[in-house]
């Protein structure tokens, strides 16, 4: 104890020279309010915030945490859902929120080079005069920073046509866990060697710090058309969502909610969806104006001929921002059902919708709790919204088990356990359900190439005996395993 | 295999595995052999990259064997292939479905195959659109070094668990591991494709490219040739019943440039045509170069400046909308060559690019490194830490990589 009081203060004389009084959190009120990110149900109180406002000083701060072997979370806004900027009690909580600067636009070539503070939706807005914008739109876009985006690889509910993050990064100035900087990618295409900036984005803070980001931008589509169809149930929507990827049209999004998401948010946005309707459509078709007239009256016909009970068409920006409205604003509405509730991830082949949404009910049903489902239909990507209330400690035991089981579940159904929110300290333990003991070890040499001392965002990502026990989660064989290809080393 | 590499290794033994199980057997025999190994598929792009280390005996495997079509999702957009699958195979069996693995390196007529094109991240005109063959693939396995068999991503398209080291094979020409299998995402074929040639100098090319870019105008591709006075195909793809508007609106800003353009006939066949130029055979050398969009005339003004008073001659083909360029040398020998790679080189870096060179005379690497001047050294020291956490031994074809990885 008295060791690590003696670090601690010749590492808080250190980090105070990096970063003055004003960039330099030590009392324990105003580190508190770092303890958790979006994700509130994990919390630790860092020993030190810092909060750089440049380059120099998070090298400053990510070298005194090496010199005294201390481990480092960095933070972007804080909006993440899989607990991946959760501080480590023993170390520095690097926020990047200070770092807000664009540093260049370069239109004709559709490229933006920002900090990593700079919020998602202030990229579009700095580059809306030229008539470009940035594509993936993460639901928390006006607060959730790029660089955050990039640790995550953020998606949004226009990835369906436009990609995620990973399609959009350019290059990243990145502050390695021993203080060096390095340039993963740049302004061209294909950037000499191995791709890390590929690699690097996505790892959710365990390879580095990104101070510098360099994103590729989008031409603003000449015509957006968006449309609402309701149905009977989730898996009649579905059938449609499949008649339109059939016929060869990807649209700009197609999200759905479910009966119980639609009254949550018909509540508290009044965004004019049917109160009756068992599920909700959202199609959106994005493009050169006379390509996107056709391919929407293709949706519309595709709706109809799938049963589905209304078509109300967004005419004019107005009405599709009410319509985005209501589905961004159902996760924020849940709190009208219930006081507190767990978002799951998970993704399936969406060809599978009826069958997983039959099994998350069944289950939900078992446990005795309600679940609403949001989602990212044409991708397959689940949000189900277990609702409970937090006061009663068994059920939120009961909640929390129910939300792990759904992402094993999508898992079970040939998907994955995060589609866009990531990881984190949430889901690392699920991740033996979906990878074998040797992929996540290779991922660990990986990641030992760029942090051979495990301090940057330890225990988060990959299961450690620490964290999740000695077998972390239930050993399942690798599909080739189990079909005798492949034998465990 | 191309006679140059042969020669320049020596293989103790050739192995065509048919399945995983079989493919890590023959990186086992070659570990227990204490051999190298090099990859190879179809081996069209075995002239790229630098030259192998020389010491040990080389196992070659050979991935031609590894065909299968695993298994392919139509309804959720989404193929999983053994990597050494011949691309052109592959598209014929997607598009009985109407759909379409949305990567078109040259050379596809040829057996190039799809693990091939994935390592060595070669692509097309209609990159543009569709992006980098980085892009389409969301799951793959892996066999290293010392046998593990490694999966990463999964079968579905939206995946962020764990890292995506399917964007480390990708490029790493086989200097990593031998990827045995992969699952892709999928497009669906478009409708209709329409073609206009648009004859043009690289500063007008250049200015018609940035104006098509800034307009809702969505191109599938946008090359650049330097043939005669040079010239533009701009290629547009879509709803049949979209396109004559789009067209039309693509015409009306080629003439705000004082430029022709005229309408192709057989779209789809000029396109392939254009594409095919991408490639070379020796003793000709392709240079590859990257710069952004908007330096088009100047890395081919500089091309024209490199190769003045040497017996070369240059023709520059450009996916122009992307800021990707080949220049084909022929003509002169290699030290000839090697001269216009280095003026050239020289130009383009000062734009922030580089140049790499792909197919080539094994001899020009006497005179120039086909990767240029190494990279930053905590970049190549961090590229070599990932090299040794995977491959420790150096097994997978050391030397050709970048920095002599």
């Amino acid at each position: 104890m008295e060791k690590l009081a003696i670090v601690s203060e010749a590492l808080r004389l250190e980090l105070h020279d990096v970063l003055g009084p004003a960039g330099l959190l030590t009392e324990w009120a105003q580190r508190r309010t770092y303890e958790s990110d979006g994700l509130t149900g994990y919390r630790a109180v860092p020993a030190f915030v810092a909060l750089p406002e440049n380059r120099d000083q998070v090298v400053g701060v990510v070298r005194a945490c090496a010199r005294h072997g201390v481990p480092l979370v960095p933070r972007g806004s804080g909006t993440g859902l899989s607990g991946g900027a959760l501080p480590h009690p023993d170390g520095v909580l690097i926020a990047l929120s200070r770092m807000r600067r664009v540093l260049d636009i370069d239109a004709a070539n559709q490229r933006i080079t920002v900090e990593p503070g700079v919020t998602n939706a202030q990229v579009s807005k700095a580059v809306a005069g030229y008539d470009l914008y940035y594509a993936p739109d993460p639901s928390s876009q006006v607060v959730c920073s790029i660089g955050g985006n990039v640790a995550e690889n953020s998606g949004g509910a226009h990835c369906l046509k436009y990609g995620f993050t990973t399609h959009h990064v350019l290059g990243c100035e990145v502050v390695l866990p021993d203080g060096e900087v390095v340039e993963l990618g740049g302004p061209t295409l294909d950037p000499l060697g191995y791709d890390l900036r590929g690699l690097f984005v996505g790892s959710e803070g365990t390879l580095g710090i990104v101070t510098k980001v360099t994103l590729r931008l989008l031409r603003r589509p000449e015509a957006v058309r968006t449309m609402v169809a309701d149905f009977a149930t989730p898996a009649a929507a579905g059938d449609a969502v499949g008649a339109i990827i059939a016929a060869g049209i990807v649209p700009a999004a197609v999200e759905m909610m479910d009966n119980l998401a639609i009254q949550a948010a018909e509540d508290d946005a009044h965004a004019g969806f049917d109160r009756d309707s068992g599920a909700a459509l959202i199609v959106e078709l994005d493009g050169p104006a006379a390509e996107c007239e056709a391919s929407f009256a293709d949706v519309v016909g595709l709706c109809t001929d799938n049963g589905a009970t209304a078509i109300r068409i967004a005419d004019d920006p107005a009405e599709r921002a009410r319509v985005w409205k209501g589905r961004k604003a159902a996760f924020a509405a849940m709190g009208r059902l219930a006081p507190d509730y767990f978002v799951q991830d998970g993704v399936i082949p969406r060809t599978r919708l009826g069958e997983c949404l039959d099994q998350i009910s069944q289950m939900a049903a078992a446990a005795g709790l309600r679940v609403a489902n949001v989602f990212h239909a044409g991708d397959g990507n689940l949000h189900p919204l277990v609702l409970y209330d937090g006061a009663d400690a068994e059920v939120t035991e009961r909640a929390e088990t129910l939300s792990k089981q759904i992402a094993e579940l999508c898992v079970a159904f040939g998907g994955s356990l995060s589609g866009e929110h990531g990881i984190g300290a949430d889901k690392a333990c699920s991740m033996p359900t979906m990878f074998t003991a040797d992929d996540l070890a290779v991922m660990d040499r990986v990641r030992a190439a760029f942090d051979p001392e495990g301090r940057c965002n330890p225990d988060k990502v990959l299961p450690t005996p620490r964290l999740c026990g000695e077998r972390p989660g239930p050993y399942k064989p690798h599909p080739l395993e189990a079909a005798g290809i492949i034998e465990r080393m | 295999m191309t006679a140059e590499t042969e020669a320049m290794i020596d293989v103790a033994a050739t192995h065509r595995p048919r399945d995983l199980t079989g493919a890590r057997a023959a990186v086992l025999a070659a570990r227990d052999d204490d051999a190298n190994i090099l990859v190879r598929g179809a081996g069209t792009k075995l002239s790229w990259a630098g030259r192998p280390t020389t010491g040990r005996a080389w196992h070659v495997i050979d991935t031609r064997e590894l065909n299968l079509l695993v298994s392919h999702d139509a309804g959720d957009m989404t193929a999983t292939v053994q990597a050494g699958i011949a691309l052109h195979d592959l598209q014929a069996e997607l598009g009985r479905a109407g759909q379409e693995f949305g990567c078109d390196p040259p050379g596809t007529a040829g057996r190039s195959t799809v693990g091939g094109v994935f390592v060595a991240n070669d692509g097309g005109p209609r990159r543009l659109r569709y992006g980098g063959v980085r892009d389409h693939v969301i799951g793959t396995t892996v066999v290293l070094a010392d046998g593990t068999v490694a999966r990463s991503g999964g079968d579905v398209i939206k995946n962020v668990a764990g890292y995506d080291l399917g964007k480390l094979w990708c490029g790493s020409l086989g200097t990593l591991g031998l990827v045995v299998e992969l699952t892709l995402r999928l497009h669906p074929v478009p409708e209709a494709t329409r073609a206009v040639r648009v004859p043009a100098s690289a500063p007008v090319a250049a200015a018609v490219v940035r104006d098509l870019l800034a307009s809702p105008v969505e191109c599938s591709a946008m090359e650049w040739a330097s043939v005669g006075r040079g010239a533009l195909l701009l290629v547009l793809e879509g709803p049949a019943r979209g396109l004559d508007t789009q067209v039309d609106a693509m015409i009306a800003i080629v003439r705000r440039h004082g430029a022709e353009a005229e309408p192709v006939d057989g779209a789809s066949d000029q396109l392939d045509t254009w594409r095919q130029a991408h490639s070379a055979e020796a003793p000709a050398t392709r240079a590859r170069a990257t710069s952004l969009p908007t330096d088009l005339a100047t890395i081919a003004e500089a091309l024209t400046a490199a190769v003045e008073g040497t017996p070369v001659e240059a023709s520059l083909y450009s996916h122009a909308g992307l800021g990707l360029h080949d220049a084909v040398l022929t003509g002169g020998d290699t030290r000839d060559h090697a001269v216009v790679v280095n003026r050239w080189r020289d130009a383009v870096t000062r734009t922030g690019g580089h140049v790499v060179l792909r197919e080539r005379p094994a001899e020009l690497d006497d005179h120039v490194d086909p990767w240029g001047d190494p990279p930053p050294a905590r970049y190549l020291d961090l590229m070599r830490s990932v090299k040794t956490a995977l491959d420790p031994h150096g097994r997978f074809s050391p030397g050709r990589f970048v920095g002599g990885i």
